[in-house]
């Protein structure tokens, strides 16, 4: 038998396996290319991204206010350990053997976990491959203490971070903090990557994205165990990172400092706004916290409960958030909007009679600037009623009416009663109330002047941030225009920004100030002035005092508490530097006896760059107000 | 006997042609995979490629040996060297074991594998007995002690347990079924046990080799193929399931084989050709939908049990592999070998198969031609299959051009065994065969290997050369 022809089987096997092997490899390597060069990119080509560290800030006179301190994490690769030593290694960083155990099983269980559908079993997501940080945040002190022994510990190695480090430790409520970016952030913007830092509070969230500056991308070859193997095609795609530019602030660190130092002990604000150009020099929120708590990680953990726990509120940005009544600063208001309206003149006068508001004993004023100087209530009383009654209608209830609405035009043009521009976030608009306040409240037409008269002294509805007040003596300052009050001056040398470029009118003519503003230099000035502890040697400061009854609602009573103190001001009186508002929470007595020399410290320390006032310094930092807890 | 003057005789040039391109081929592949800029040069010994040239140096050496001795010598000392392979095989299982198997003989780097010369020991035996003057093709005695000749390394084999070489040693099937021997006794004997039938032959008896090899290949491409359906981009919600394109590449292969078969046999055959074709199409359908409905039928852990062998999904433990450890090791040397393209990523471009990123594992050995075809790309890699084709070709015409019996069946061997270790190595390259980890012939790292391929094809080679001297 010959069998010759079963060579032919055997090459038809040949050929088709290599005809097989032929058009499955056009197939994969011509028809589905795609599918296999997307696949390979995933598996061997890493987008890195490269976060440069945020934006270095400084104040007006170019100090380093935030900056950047490089920090390390102790990073660990469970499977390149071997003959890991937990004793020894414990022993070099101050733990226990049990601690180090179970530092390493916290991290595979933080990891989480997920439905894994091949095993069709829930496994976590920690790999052994994988590094992950073993202790966090270190600081090169602590580094260089472990990093020489890490040789002897296989799969232990340093990482460099960066986090921020705030040099002078005040200002807090205006820098903000950094934390770790939620899910909902990372949803919203592709910047952000788990563990990301991202601006939580004050300037830091406001600026955000002239902070983070711009990230870098590096295109590299990866190994199955993720280690970087080289760049990818000699790093053509990849970008550098870009540091945010130097922010400079219009803040003056010294006198933000100096503030906080005087408000130790005491809830209550200062806010400083340099008049000519709308800038914030310090914005003191009492009592506050060092910004440098709330670095990193585990300061966070350790530090935000306790502040937020805090019956104190140190987190709380009272300046731009708190809303108080305003109480005498607010007459300076009504007097000008009395004479634009034309509703009373310069030289006006009304008896102090005291019949309807209580007063202090002082001769009747017999002008606007007297009764500035004495703060006089029944003149104000007298006329705000003029403001909001004019007698445009018959009826007393429909002439309030439309007099309030005119009255409160008038304050928002102010600043007050709406939100000011300002760039950080937390501000609050305080209230003017007008018309629809009171119908709302009381019903429509069921109120005049008569029941809404507390607003003529700036108690009652009225209420206002304190950063709106310090706007207030700025506006008093340049004499009825004030640019919105900003803290950024500038950004890599441009700025600020052109909307607070835009000078802001109000609805009062320039040529009433004067009036007042004579009043609020007697006002500190003149003997049977309210602010005679405002005074400063060599500098003729403008002030206005104000004492802010409050009440508060206890088990269904009206409690009186001790008066807030505060105090609005500028200096010099010609070519001002320096408005400012201070208000010292429910520290008794009046405006004059805390707020106005806690301001005039303030004022003095800014113009000659010193004090010489020790004995009103002692007296000030010494004091322990506002029912301290 | 009549000896050539000429110690090279008519030494077949093309043969030897693509040897030494296969080898320069995986040489310049293992210097790419594992490059080390400290050690750059070629012949350095810290590095596999420098390991790998001194590898065919020593083959080239052995090669040149094997040529220097009369080839009637193999002939004549079959039995001792076929008896001296089983006690190499058997003394290497007590050996320490390395990555889980006793195939290791000697120390480290340089240690040898016996079960790749073991190959050559039962080329050799099986060749002489098939060409004994008193052995009849027909005979059920003749297959049972060709059986054996071939289960015996087999067994000692798969003690160690290498299941890559047992699987390579059913290629002698191969060699059996060329030369005649039948199975057609065996199955004639179970066939007539029903009462009332009375076959005189079958052809699944006579044939019963290839069907086998289609019937199991078969099995195994509709597992793989048929669990991942064919996705289209372009129209989502569109997918082409893995039986479907079975379907269609079966009626490709049936209109390629039947169009081959008209052209290679004579016009009265090819009506038969047909029939073949339409028969074996119809059949191979059937058998892809009944292992498509018992493998679904099967209950969940089995089902487990076989995808695990067949590397469909990889057991997760103690792998170290990121990812889904579905698959693993396939997906990635297929993501190496698509990724390549049309022409290729370059010379020492491979990101995917390279032995410092380490994707591909194994990237040097059971899959250097993942690397061979990221660099090269569908040119490259159909310019390996080609050689390795026309290589094979030309061993069968080699074979088909020998007077004497011994020297054919030899030929046959070398043929079968190149086969199925191209043929495995580079179809679980491609994701059409299961992970079997045999080397790529002449290509991939190893000693071994290199050895046993460069004495197998120098040995054809010497027989070839002296065929005119011997009378059949």
């Amino acid at each position: 038998m010959n069998f010759d022809t079963r060579k032919y089987v055997i090459i038809s096997f040949f050929i088709i396996t290599g005809l097989m092997y032929g058009i499955k490899l056009f197939y994969m390597q011509v028809v589905d290319v795609d599918t296999w060069k997307l696949e390979a990119q995933r598996i061997a080509e890493k987008r890195r991204e490269i976060t440069p560290p945020r934006a270095v800030v400084f104040d007006r006179n170019g100090n380093k206010v935030v900056e950047n301190k490089t920090y390390y994490n102790l990073m660990m690769v469970e499977e390149e350990m071997i003959d890991f030593d937990t004793l020894a290694f414990g022993k070099l960083l101050g733990m226990t053997k049990n601690e180090v155990l179970d530092r390493i099983e916290a991290i595979k269980e933080g990891e989480g976990k997920y439905y894994n559908p091949h095993t069709k079993k829930k496994q976590t997501n920690y790999q052994r491959i994988r590094p992950y940080a073993f202790l966090k945040e270190l600081t090169a002190d602590e580094m260089s203490k472990i990093a020489p022994h890490l040789d002897r510990f296989h799969g232990f190695y340093e990482e460099v971070t960066s986090m921020r480090n705030y040099p002078y430790s005040s200002g807090a409520n205006i820098l903000g903090y950094l934390s770790e970016v939620n899910q909902r952030e990372i949803d919203n913007d592709k910047f952000y990557k788990p563990a990301y830092k991202i601006g939580r509070a004050g300037i830091e969230r406001f600026y955000e994205k002239e902070f983070r500056g711009k990230k870098g991308v590096k295109y590299i070859i990866t190994s199955a165990r993720q280690n970087t193997v080289g760049s990818f095609e000699d790093g053509k795609y990849d970008t550098t990172a870009v540091q945010a530019k130097g922010i400079v602030l219009g803040l003056d660190i010294d006198l933000q400092a100096y503030g906080e130092e005087l408000m130790k002990n005491k809830k209550g604000c200062i806010v400083a706004i340099e008049p000519s150009t709308g800038e914030i020099l310090a914005m003191v929120s009492a009592p506050s916290y060092d910004p440098n708590l709330l670095v990193g990680r585990k300061n966070i953990n350790k530090y935000y409960p306790k502040l937020v726990g805090d019956l104190n509120k140190p987190l709380f940005p009272r300046p731009l958030a708190s809303e108080y009544m305003p109480g005498s600063t607010f007459k300076l208001l009504q007097a000008l909007i009395g004479m634009q309206e034309e509703v009373i003149y310069p030289n006006s006068g009304f008896p102090c009679n005291k019949s309807v508001v209580g007063c202090h004993n002082h001769a009747s004023a017999t002008s606007v600037t007297e009764a500035v100087k004495h703060s006089c209530n029944p003149y104000f009383y007298a006329v705000t009623r003029r403001i909001i009654q004019q007698g445009k209608k018959k009826s007393s209830f429909e002439d309030s009416h439309i007099g309030l609405n005119i009255w409160a035009k008038y304050m928002h043009s102010f600043g007050l009663g709406v939100k000011l521009k300002t760039d950080i976030t937390g501000l609050r608009a305080g209230n003017i109330p007008d018309s629809k306040y009171y119908d709302h409240w009381r019903g429509k037409g069921q109120w005049k002047f008569s029941a809404i008269r507390s607003i003529s002294i700036g108690q009652g509805e009225v209420q206002l941030t304190p950063l709106q007040l310090a706007n207030v003596a700025a506006i008093m300052a340049n004499r009825g225009w004030y640019y919105t009050p900003h803290f950024v001056k500038s950004i890599d040398g441009k700025g600020p920004h052109p909307e607070y470029l835009v000078k802001n009118r109000t609805m009062v003519d320039t040529k009433y100030f004067p009036y007042v503003v004579e009043g609020m230099r007697r006002c500190v000035h003149e003997p049977g002035g309210t602010a005679p502890m405002a005074r400063i040697p060599d500098v003729v400061t403008c002030g206005k005092t104000g004492t802010v009854e409050n009440f508060k609602l206890v088990n269904g009573r009206l409690i009186k508490k001790p008066n807030h103190s505060v105090f609005i001001a500028f200096a010099p009186m010609d070519n001002p530097k320096i408005a400012i508002a201070v208000f010292i929470e429910n520290s008794g007595g009046g405006g004059g006896t805390w707020a106005a020399p806690t301001a005039s410290l303030v004022i003095e320390r800014y113009l000659k760059g010193e004090v010489k006032s020790k004995a009103k310094e002692k007296r000030i930092m010494d004091a322990k107000l506002s029912l301290w807890k | 006997m009549r000896k050539n003057d000429s110690i090279t005789g008519s030494f077949d040039w093309i043969l030897f042609g693509l040897y030494l391109v296969l080898v320069v081929f995986g040489v310049s592949t293992i210097y790419s995979v594992a490059y080390n800029p400290e050690n750059p040069s070629i012949f350095s010994f810290d590095e596999i490629y420098g390991r790998q040239m001194m590898w065919v140096g020593i083959s080239l050496f052995l090669g040149l040996l094997v040529f220097l001795i009369d080839s009637d010598i193999y002939r004549k000392f079959s039995i001792p060297i076929y008896l001296f392979c089983l006690a190499l095989l058997i003394i290497v299982l007590f050996m320490p074991p390395i990555n889980g198997a006793r195939a290791w003989l000697g120390i480290g780097p340089f240690g040898i594998q016996p079960g790749e010369f073991a190959k050559i020991g039962t080329a050799i035996l099986l060749a002489n007995y098939l060409s004994s003057f008193n052995v009849k093709q027909q005979n059920g005695r003749t297959v049972l002690v060709s059986l054996a000749i071939i289960a015996i390394p087999m067994l000692l084999i798969i003690l160690q347990p290498d299941a890559g070489t047992v699987v390579v040693f059913t290629a002698f099937f191969f060699v059996m079924y060329r030369e005649g021997l039948t199975f057609d006794p065996i199955v004639l004997k179970i066939v007539n046990i029903i009462p009332g039938v009375r076959f005189k032959s079958t052809w699944l008896g006579t044939h019963f080799i290839p069907i086998l090899f289609v019937v199991v290949f078969l099995l195994v491409i509709t597992l793989i193929v048929g669990h991942t359906p064919l996705l289209f981009d372009a129209y989502p919600g569109h997918e082409f399931s893995g039986y479907w394109r079975m379907f269609a590449a079966l009626l490709t292969t049936a209109i390629i084989g039947y169009l081959l078969m008209r052209w290679l046999f004579s016009k009265r055959d090819a009506r038969r050709a047909f029939i073949v074709a339409i028969l074996g199409f119809s059949m191979s359908v059937l058998l892809t939908a009944t292992v498509h409905s018992t493998f679904k039928s099967l209950p969940s852990h089995q089902k487990t049990r076989i995808e695990l062998w067949l590397g469909i999904y990889e057991a997760e433990e103690g792998t170290g592999n990121v990812g889904d450890g579905a698959d693993y090791n396939r997906r990635r040397a297929m993501t190496a070998v698509g990724s390549g393209g049309f022409t290729g990523k370059g010379y020492r471009e491979a990101n995917i198969a390279n032995t410092k990123t380490n994707h591909v594992p194994e990237c040097e050995t059971d899959f250097i031609f993942s690397p061979w075809a990221e660099e090269r790309g569908f040119i490259g890699s159909l310019v390996l299959v080609v050689i390795y084709s026309i290589m094979l070709l030309r061993i069968v015409a080699i074979a088909e051009r020998q007077r004497s019996k011994y020297n054919r069946v030899y030929a046959y061997c070398v043929a079968m065994i190149l086969f199925y270790h191209f043929a495995i190595n580079i179809g679980m390259n491609i994701g059409l065969v299961p992970i079997i980890g045999i080397p790529l012939p002449l290509f991939s790292y190893g000693g071994s290997s290199m050895m046993s391929f460069s004495i197998m094809i120098f040995l054809l080679l010497k027989l070839d050369s002296q065929r005119k001297d011997v009378l059949n």
